[in-house]
């Protein structure tokens, strides 16, 4: 997956980071308020989006990098895959000059996990590649909300704030169009040649980084496909001859046969993820992929008979006592890790890049342990119906108040941190400083504990190259991730809204926060499906109805993405 | 009284009202005529005192009164973003009128604030107002005084704890992984988890409660309780009343009054449950059980960055609270000139 | 201490309990066990959860595992979590931050608190009643979180350790029971000091503090015990996390079971038990309170009464 991936996912966090993957892989790991998202641009009279028109005289030039062919490239909205081995005597250089001009630069972003010691070796080794003193301000990633509201309400913002799409809710969009700078006049068209790897970013992501009219993010792209996999632990799986299930009942069959909560052992985590998956829900991360037009009437993802008959499937998975009683605690579960390898449960969703995470975490204490992407089944045994998610989820925004000095320096770490899969500064971002965060075995580089601890978020979580999966010490992994999204992504299709940053309307954007808290509430049987009927009709009622027309107006205007 | 502080003032609060022990300090001796002197004369003889008291006033000033201005926003469509400051935010923010105060009421999550509130507040005035009465009755009882110095420190304990080391230590006994449930595997029954329960939330929260500062409640009535004289026991014995009647003809009575303010006093602070300790717990249990009128200012403020709106629900709890207070006074000012007060 | 015994004949030993009067009859057998019962599994109710964290702050990973998670009965001791945790990593910063801010912050309020009280202590000096209105009217109202939020944002506190003291610096609730102590203390010392030529400053820090320790002792702790329990001011104030003190750290890492800065793979891996290590953390927060709480137990009773005084 995305380059990201590598270094995100040693965050070994309980929400397992997802960098620049799926935006709703957050809200599967950590409960994130997903359905909170929100496209970004416009406070009052500036919601809405950009018009394709204006677009094009903003967007910076597209100039592809071929620095190493891929293995497997890209279809059906997949990453391109690295496979073979990587010979890391020749690596390519794709910054031939150090941009940097040594100023110092704040950067506040979210972390999952547990953030190294400032200052360390990673972090030292990286400014010095680009030139620039970045000063990492490491938030926790799941309750980065709850800073993000007053930091951007203070006088005092960080050179440059990391924002995800789904901590978009509230007044946050009106922040972005207000204290951020625009990056038009360094990247717009042709100017953007000038860092060569930005200028290899896909066009998608960069039109998503469109707020207020203005180019101000710089994007992580990702690929389309969604982004939650139901991992399982195929060593068990092959030891006990449990099949793969191929639909909602033979899952149920598959999660009783497993569980047996009297020698600690449970078939699975919150499966709600995959049963909106498996059922055909509509994409819950970003509010407009709520909405599909269906006969030439918007649905939003919450009216639809799908979501209760998911909501309902998984409610029956609590209630037969097949989930880890962890699951109960919510946002508040520990890190899945520890109990996924000591064989707790065998099955939880999550965002792709714990595949390989959870695989690299165990490599060196145990050996057997072997994780593996399920594909996800039709709940009637028929093919499922996927939904894409958007092509850029997180984006990095720069003070309006920064001076062009910071601005170039901002820059310069981007089109590091940018570079594509088989250059020294990939290795360098994903894997950190060889015989310090990676030592090299047959070739291949493995990480160090150093690395595993160093080497994750920060330097990722800026911009970064086109949705890459590469992982040089498991390439059977990133095989099978990029399969798995190829195939997965055969059967994913976009919804209206599908690439458009679009701002609601501010009197909206709260509306509908309170869903994900009632599904759990239903899936673990504290409130009942006939609750959630209410809530939408109340919805409705609130400004849903007002939402859909307001929403029908963009599509009239702007036509749609969708395929 | 800010939201910082109401933990530690709201107990200390309830003490502060009870003049039970106060003994000789009210009728203070240290009056200064003030009657024939000018007020010049009085500045210049009374102006270190007014020094000494300066810090204070200005920090009351700033942090407690000078807020009040700010409610202006409950009135607004408040964008904290437009400006790099909250006060010219301020100024420039459009004026939406009662607006918030329309969709407060609209609100179902206010609603349900409100309800969780007060039985929250009900059941902590069931469950935990009678344990330090009883406490101290048994404290009281003991007559080995280092068994009673033990027993208080034990007791005492709890109170100065954080509110977040509470809940750690409750999440060690009743969590999913707590010692409880680890019991309950190992003998072959299901795990528990009391501390993501949202039905059994309302006891949680008394449960903690009673924890933390049932053994500190006692202190109230330990002083009310050495205020009775000897002399009445000793009458009362001699007129052959056993154990029992002693206490429910001398000691009870003595500690009416007590209670009576102290039960006054607590409901006019009923909106008021434990903000930092449910603030806490609000993400286990979800928002239906644990969300009472402070942390949905909290929510939809801080969390929402709706600040017009959390400000005017804000508006509404301190302005009822204002009322609930002063009537609570007035009714423990009655009591109080007719029988806790002995001038 | 307590109450009753403020007039003991003798003071009584370690065990034996004082001559009870001669019309109260002796105590029953059953009556002194149920009472004993009764105040025993207060105390157990208590002290027994305490146990556990320490004793499990304590384990070895091993232990812990054998135990099945949390342990009561202890197996050997070892020190390796505090180790790991005091080496210079997040919680030894957040400790030391902790522990700066409960200081300098108790020195400002007891500061504060002990001048304004003593400005106030005389009935009928100018200004005197207005003041004390203005400091007994925020007993019943709050301006509420959001305005006092904005405020403290538009004063620029915002990352700053200012916002941690001084928002809560005054109980106005404290400064009644120091000034209501003040007022007791005999007029006949002070008006003899001052016709030594002593000024107030000077009545104040030789006649009047001095004659107050107990109740200087009661306040310092309530104030001290405010300071290093509070979590909510820097959850809201503070943004950078290196700057976080121990109770944050510790919701961080107990309630929302993550690893300390630094020591996730250790955990991860299996070379630290993350129980311990959260375990650990709760004893450090709990250890000053509970060390220090007992010594001033004695003049609770007296610093949580004298206050009372109308105003």
């Amino acid at each position: 997956m995305t380059p990201n991936a590598a270094s995100a996912s040693s965050g070994p966090s309980r929400r397992s980071f997802l960098a620049s993957t799926a935006v709703a892989t957050a809200a599967v790991a950590g409960g994130m308020p997903l359905l909170a998202a929100c496209g970004g641009s416009g406070s009052g009279s500036r919601d809405g989006t950009t018009s394709a028109k204006d677009a094009k005289k903003i967007l910076p030039a597209y100039v592809a990098s071929n620095v190493v062919k891929p293995d497997i490239p890209a279809r059906n909205g997949s990453a391109i895959g690295f496979t073979s081995k990587l010979d890391l005597a020749t690596l390519k250089t794709s910054v031939t000059k150090k941009l940097g001009k040594g100023g110092k630069v704040t950067i506040m972003s979210p972390f999952w996990g547990s953030p190294p010691k400032q200052n360390n070796a990673y972090y030292r080794a990286m400014n010095d590649l680009i030139g620039v003193d970045v000063v990492w301000q490491n938030q926790d990633g799941n309750t980065y909300d709850q800073k993000l509201g007053a930091v951007l309400a203070s006088s005092d913002i960080p050179d440059v704030v990391v924002v995800p799409g789904w901590n978009m809710n509230g007044k946050i969009p009106s922040a972005i169009i207000n204290k951020f700078a625009d990056l038009g006049p360094y990247l717009s068209g042709d100017a953007v040649k000038e860092y060569p790897n930005l200028a290899a970013i896909p066009t998608d992501a960069w039109q998503r980084s469109l707020f207020g009219g203005k180019l101000r993010g710089l994007p992580q792209p990702a690929p389309y496909v969604p982004g939650i996999v139901p991992l399982y632990r195929k060593d068990i799986f092959d030891k006990e001859g449990y099949e793969i299930p191929r639909s909602a009942d033979e899952f149920m069959a598959l999660a009783k046969e497993i569980t047996n909560a009297k020698a600690k052992r449970w078939a699975c985590l919150d499966m709600k993820w995959t049963a909106f998956q498996t059922f055909g829900v509509l994409s819950g991360s970003e509010k407009p992929l709520w909405w599909n037009l269906v006969d030439g009437k918007l649905v939003c993802r919450i009216e639809t008979e799908e979501y209760l008959e998911a909501l309902e499937w998984a409610r029956k998975l609590f209630a037969a006592g097949v989930v880890h009683p962890d699951s109960e605690l919510g946002k508040n579960a520990p890190d899945p890790g520890p109990k996924f390898a000591a064989g707790e449960f065998l099955i939880y969703p999550n965002n792709i890049t714990q595949w390989w995470s959870r695989t690299a975490e165990q490599a060196t204490q145990n050996p057997e342990f072997k994780v593996w992407g399920m594909d996800i089944w039709g709940h009637d045994g028929g093919n499922p119906h996927l939904w894409a998610d958007q092509p850029a989820g997180i984006f990095a925004f720069v003070n309006k108040n920064a001076s062009e000095s910071v601005i170039r320096d901002v820059l310069a770490v981007a089109n590091v941190t940018a570079a594509p899969y088989g250059t020294k500064e990939y290795m360098m971002t994903n894997y950190g400083a060889e015989g310090t965060h990676y030592t090299l075995k047959d070739g291949v580089p493995v990480k160090t504990d150093k690395g595993n601890n160093e080497v994750m978020n920060a330097y990722v979580m800026v911009a970064s190259p086109a949705a890459t999966l590469a992982h040089p010490d498991f390439p059977d992994v990133a095989k099978g991730q990029v399969m798995w999204q190829q195939r997965m992504g055969a059967f994913t299709k976009k919804s209206s809204f599908w690439g458009m940053q679009i701002t609601e309307p501010g009197r909206y954007t709260n509306l509908g926060n309170d869903f994900e808290q009632l599904e759990d509430d239903i899936t673990r049987g504290r409130k009942k499906i006939s609750d959630m009927q209410q809530a939408v009709s109340d919805w409705k009622s609130k400004g849903g109805d007002k939402l859909r027309d307001w929403y029908m107006k963009i599509l009239d205007e702007n036509g749609s993405a969708a395929s | 009284m800010s939201h910082s502080t109401v933990p530690r003032s709201r107990a200390e609060a309830e003490t502060e009202k009870t003049p039970v022990a106060s003994g000789g300090a009210a009728g203070s001796p240290q009056k200064r005529p003030s009657g024939k002197l000018s007020l010049r004369l009085r500045l210049r003889r009374d102006r270190v005192l007014l020094l000494m008291t300066l810090p204070a006033v200005v920090l009351v000033l700033v942090f407690n009164y000078l807020p009040i201005l700010g409610n202006v926003v409950a009135f607004q469509d408040y964008d904290p973003y437009i400006s790099d400051n909250g006060i010219v935010s301020m100024l420039n923010s459009p004026f939406v009128g009662m607006e918030n105060f329309q969709r407060i009421f609209e609100d179902s999550a206010f609603w349900n604030a409100v309800q969780n509130t007060l039985v929250l507040f009900s059941l902590q005035l069931v469950l935990f107002f009678p344990i330090p009465i009883l406490l101290a009755l048994l404290i009281n009882s003991v007559v080995r005084p280092r068994v009673r110095a033990v027993a208080q420190a034990v007791l005492y304990l709890p109170h100065f704890f954080s509110w977040v080391l509470v809940i750690a230590v409750f999440q060690q006994i009743f969590g999913g992984a707590g010692i409880l449930s680890q019991l309950l595997r190992q003998h072959g029954y299901n795990g528990l988890d009391i501390m993501t329960d949202p039905n059994t939330f309302p006891l949680l929260i008394t449960a903690e409660s009673v924890w933390k500062d049932a053994g500190w409640g006692i202190i109230v009535f330990l002083a009310a309780l050495a205020s009775v004289s000897p002399d009445l026991y000793e009458a009362a014995a001699m007129d052959g009343a056993g154990r029992w009647r002693r206490m429910w003809h001398v000691t009870l009575p003595a500690l009416r009054p007590v209670i009576a303010l102290l039960l006054v006093l607590r409901v006019g602070d009923a909106l008021t449950v434990g903000f930092e300790q449910i603030l806490l717990q609000r993400d286990a249990v979800g928002p239906g059980a644990a969300e009472v009128l402070d942390t949905f200012v909290w929510w939809n403020g801080v969390r929402n960055q709706d600040f017009g709106y959390a400000a005017a629900a804000g508006l509404i709890k301190g302005v009822v609270s204002i009322g609930l207070v002063l009537a609570a006074n007035k009714v423990a000012h009655l009591m109080g000139e007719q029988g806790v007060y002995k001038k | 201490m307590s109450a009753v015994i403020d007039k003991p004949v003798k003071e009584p030993g370690w065990w034996e309990a004082p001559p009870r009067p001669s019309w109260e009859e002796d105590p029953s057998r059953a009556g002194l066990a149920g009472k004993g019962l009764a105040l025993s599994l207060a105390c157990l109710a208590i002290l027994f959860p305490l146990w556990i964290v320490v004793v499990t702050s304590l384990s070895s990973r091993k232990t812990i595992d054998e135990a099945g998670g949390l342990v009561m009965v202890p197996k050997g001791i070892t020190f390796v979590a505090y180790k790991e945790l005091l080496s210079g990593g997040q919680v030894t910063r957040a400790a030391i931050i902790s522990v700066l801010v409960t200081l300098v912050g108790t020195l400002f309020s007891m500061t504060v608190s002990v001048l304004c009280a003593y400005g106030l202590s005389r009935i009928g000096s100018l200004g005197h009643r207005w003041i004390l209105m203005t400091l007994l009217a925020t007993m019943f109202f709050s301006a509420g979180l959001i305005p006092t939020y904005l405020l403290v944002q538009s004063l620029g506190l915002t990352d700053s350790y200012l916002a941690l003291i001084l928002p809560s610096a005054l109980s106005v609730f404290n400064i009644l029971v120091l000034r209501g102590f003040f007022m007791g203390i005999s007029q006949e010392l002070i008006d003899s000091a001052r016709i030594d030529g002593a000024g107030d400053f000077r009545i104040l820090w030789q006649i009047v503090m001095p004659l107050s320790r107990a109740v200087l002792a009661v306040i310092t702790l309530f104030y001290a015990v405010g300071y290093w329990s509070a979590w909510f001011n820097a959850s809201l104030y503070l943004n950078d996390q290196d700057m976080m003190p121990l109770q944050n750290v510790m919701i961080q890492l107990v309630q929302k079971q993550e690893a300390p800065v630094g020591l996730g793979q250790a955990i991860k891996t299996g070379q630290l038990s993350g129980l311990a290590v959260q375990m650990a953390v709760m004893v450090m927060a709990l250890l000053p309170v509970a060390v220090l709480s007992p010594f001033v137990q004695r003049h609770f009773k007296k610093g949580m009464l004298t206050g009372a005084v109308k105003g």
